[in-house]
């Protein structure tokens, strides 16, 4: 208000300004209709940087409006600043048409447009006399050097040039954008694009002023015509922000209502996608339980990260995060509307988070499911092998042996006591190997003196020194101890294959209803249970008991399997 | 005349018992090999007159190391055994260009004999 009402007072005493009153009028519409919009913006959209884009344009025009004052050091500063909201302005609509942050082309504008307005224009104010160069009302100008024509002219000239160039490289941004933009974009955006072009004119009709050199009151009228597009600039703004609270009001109303009546799968996405005008709309829900997102059906998904088309925003409930809506990142909304429109769907988001995390569950046990039959089938498939390339070998080179015995033994019974003895030897061989595949089946320790023997014998046949912890003394059900027989087992082959541990301990506790398995070792770490098929297997057998596996085995720092199984 | 024996099996064990039982029924057994690919060379260099040979190899299954012997009509008699029964094997002696099977704890001279 103060700064209008010394420009006002500046222009109404100014020596060189010619149509006073119409000019004050001018300056005040477009000074305080820019700072005016622009605090209502800011104050509604604190976050968004229009608003304070706006009322730095309206100090900047009423800052360049000093000019009109006779004091030399008011005229030379106004003069100097005189261009700075034209730029300001640019700013604006760039950011306002982008809609979330600046591009790189908008930075590359604005930068050279701020310098242009500010230290593009010194070299030509350094050698212009404004009495000489045609403002015989003039003061003086407090940065003269001294007066140059030619000097001012280039300048003045590659002043504009550049000036015309950005303008047009604003142009083009302006056009590209529009044609990019959806219908809903456009019909939003319709206003600010307007202000575009009105500014585009206001700044065409500036640089018409200067370059025409028309003098006293004709280059008033002509200054005071070109100013009036400039003028609806604010409000245009206005006009677009109002448009898009209403549409944000009524999306957030009707999606309320929709949502109100019990949406069943999927409806949620569509209400959401409708309310956002986003048909490529997805929505994630939160498994906090396996800390990932999965969509309606369950599934796993990832979301996006280096995809600038697509932006996330999060729905959180009572602090706890719900759901994630993944957008198109040029939605034509505001940035708060979808977090509007993810809060007021918030429960039906709640809702149909459960029904997804139900869905992954029912997804995991099938997979599961259809591990352990693959891991029964591959089972099967090795015992046959094992079976054929070990002990039925063994046997056959045994009966191929007993019958060359046979028909030696009268002839040559050194030959033959010889065969009967490698025919033994293969026998012991063959009877080891049938009781090793037989403990693989199914540990008959397990089975007749309990889960503590089985271990301390697993312990015994270790080739690493194993230490055991506490053991239950107890019998635990049968499928709970063979499963953690088959933990402590495969861990203990881990060790032994692989770790280059010295040593390693086993305990299991029984704990508030579930059993802890948990088989430590100080060897190298770096075990990776996604991609060994042996610590898979395990975890799919303890999926079936509803147990979990955890394998913590960071590089050089041993390696600890910890199964905790359910148990009544 | 002594009959040429190449003994085709991927366990040591078999190969060193089917060479002494063969060696002792009067056959001359004059090579071993341990899988489908050496077999075919072995053939090849030996030309022996028979080729005991598993079904099961680690390479070539042992029907198609048949088939290619026999590819020229020229080659040598092909006998199949394994540790499996005949009927577990499924395979369809009509077809196959074999002379035909002895179970591995049945092999002795006389069985052979009795194929040639």
């Amino acid at each position: 208000m103060i700064l209008g009402g010394i420009d006002v007072a500046l222009i109404l005493t100014s020596n060189h300004v010619d149509v006073r009153g119409a000019t004050a009028a001018v300056a005040l519409v477009v000074g305080w209709g820019f700072i005016g919009a622009g605090l209502f913006a800011w104050d509604r959209r604190p976050d968004n940087s229009i608003g304070s884009l706006m009322v730095a344009t309206g100090f900047a025009w009423l800052l360049g409006l000093i000019s009109a004052s006779n004091v030399p050091v008011l005229f030379t500063v106004g003069v100097l600043l005189s261009s700075v909201y034209i730029i300001t302005a640019i700013h604006m609509l760039l950011a306002a048409t982008r809609g979330r942050g600046l591009s790189r082309g908008d930075r590359r504008i604005l930068t050279a447009g701020y310098l242009l307005v500010t230290v593009g224009l010194l070299p030509m104010y350094l050698f212009l006399d404004p009495a000489k160069g045609g403002c015989d009302g003039c003061p003086d100008n407090v940065i003269l050097i001294q007066h140059n024509q030619t000097v001012v002219d280039v300048a003045s000239a590659v002043v504009n040039l550049v000036g015309i160039s950005l303008l047009a490289a604003v142009l083009i941004t302006l056009v590209r954008r529009w044609r990019r933009a959806t219908p809903p974009q456009r019909r939003l955006y319709a206003p600010v694009y307007a202000s575009g072009v009105a500014l585009m004119i206001a700044v065409i009709g500036q640089l018409g002023v200067q370059t025409a050199g028309s003098e006293g009151s004709a280059a008033d009228i002509l200054f005071i015509i070109s100013v009036i597009p400039l003028a609806l600039v604010p409000y245009l703004f206005l006009a677009s922000f109002v448009r898009a609270r209403m549409a944000q009001g009524g999306a957030v109303g009707e999606l309320m209502s929709r949502l109100s009546a019990a949406p069943r799968g999927g409806q949620v996405r569509d209400a959401l996608a409708d309310a956002l005008e986003d048909p490529s709309l997805e929505l994630l829900f939160w498994l906090p339980e396996g800390e990932r997102y999965v969509d309606a059906s369950g599934q796993h998904y990832e979301l996006p990260e280096d995809d600038p088309g697509r932006a996330v925003t999060k729905v959180d409930r009572d602090g706890e995060c719900v759901a994630a809506i993944v957008h198109d990142a040029r939605l034509p909304h505001m940035s708060g509307h979808v977090d509007a429109v993810g809060a007021a769907a918030a429960l039906a988001l709640e809702n149909e988070r459960l029904d997804a995390a139900l869905r992954a569950k029912i997804g995991e046990l099938r997979g599961s499911r259809e591990r352990m039959l693959r891991i029964g089938l591959e089972e099967r498939r090795r015992l046959e092998r094992d079976l054929h390339d070990g002990a039925q070998q063994r046997l056959v080179s045994m009966a191929l042996n007993i019958r060359l015995a046979r028909a030696k033994l009268n002839e040559d019974p050194l030959a033959a006591e010889q065969l009967l003895a490698s025919a033994g030897t293969e026998l012991d061989s063959a009877l080891e190997e049938l009781r090793e595949l037989a403990r693989g089946i199914h540990p008959a320790v397990l089975t007749d003196r309990g889960l503590g023997t089985a271990l301390e014998t697993l312990a015994n046949r270790a080739p690493v020194p194993v230490e055991l912890g506490e053991l239950p003394d107890e019998r635990l059900p049968e499928a709970v101890e063979l499963a953690a027989y088959f933990v402590v087992a495969e861990a203990l082959t881990n060790v032994a294959k692989y770790s280059k541990a010295s040593y390693a301990t086993v305990q299991v506790e029984r704990d508030n209803g579930r059993v802890l398995v948990e088989v430590a070792d100080d060897g190298i770490g770096g075990a990776d249970p996604v991609r060994g098929t042996g610590l898979r297997g395990l975890a799919d057998r303890l999926a079936v008991l509803e147990g979990r596996l955890e394998v913590e085995s960071e590089q050089g720092r041993g390696t600890t399997v910890r199964a905790r199984i359910p148990c009544g | 005349m002594t009959r040429t024996v190449l003994i085709v099996d991927d366990h040591p064990s078999f190969r060193a018992s089917a060479r002494m039982l063969l060696e002792a029924e009067g056959f001359d057994v004059i090579g071993e090999a341990e899988d489908g690919t050496s077999a075919l060379r072995a053939v090849e260099e030996l030309q022996p007159d028979v080729v005991l040979l598993d079904v099961q190899l680690p390479d070539i299954d042992g029907i198609e190391v048949a088939t290619r012997l026999s590819e020229n009509g020229s080659g040598p008699a092909i006998v199949l055994t394994s540790s499996r029964d005949l009927a577990d094997l499924g395979l369809v002696r009509e077809r196959s260009p074999v002379r035909g099977f002895i179970p591995k704890a049945e092999l002795s001279g006389a069985a052979l004999e009795a194929l040639l």
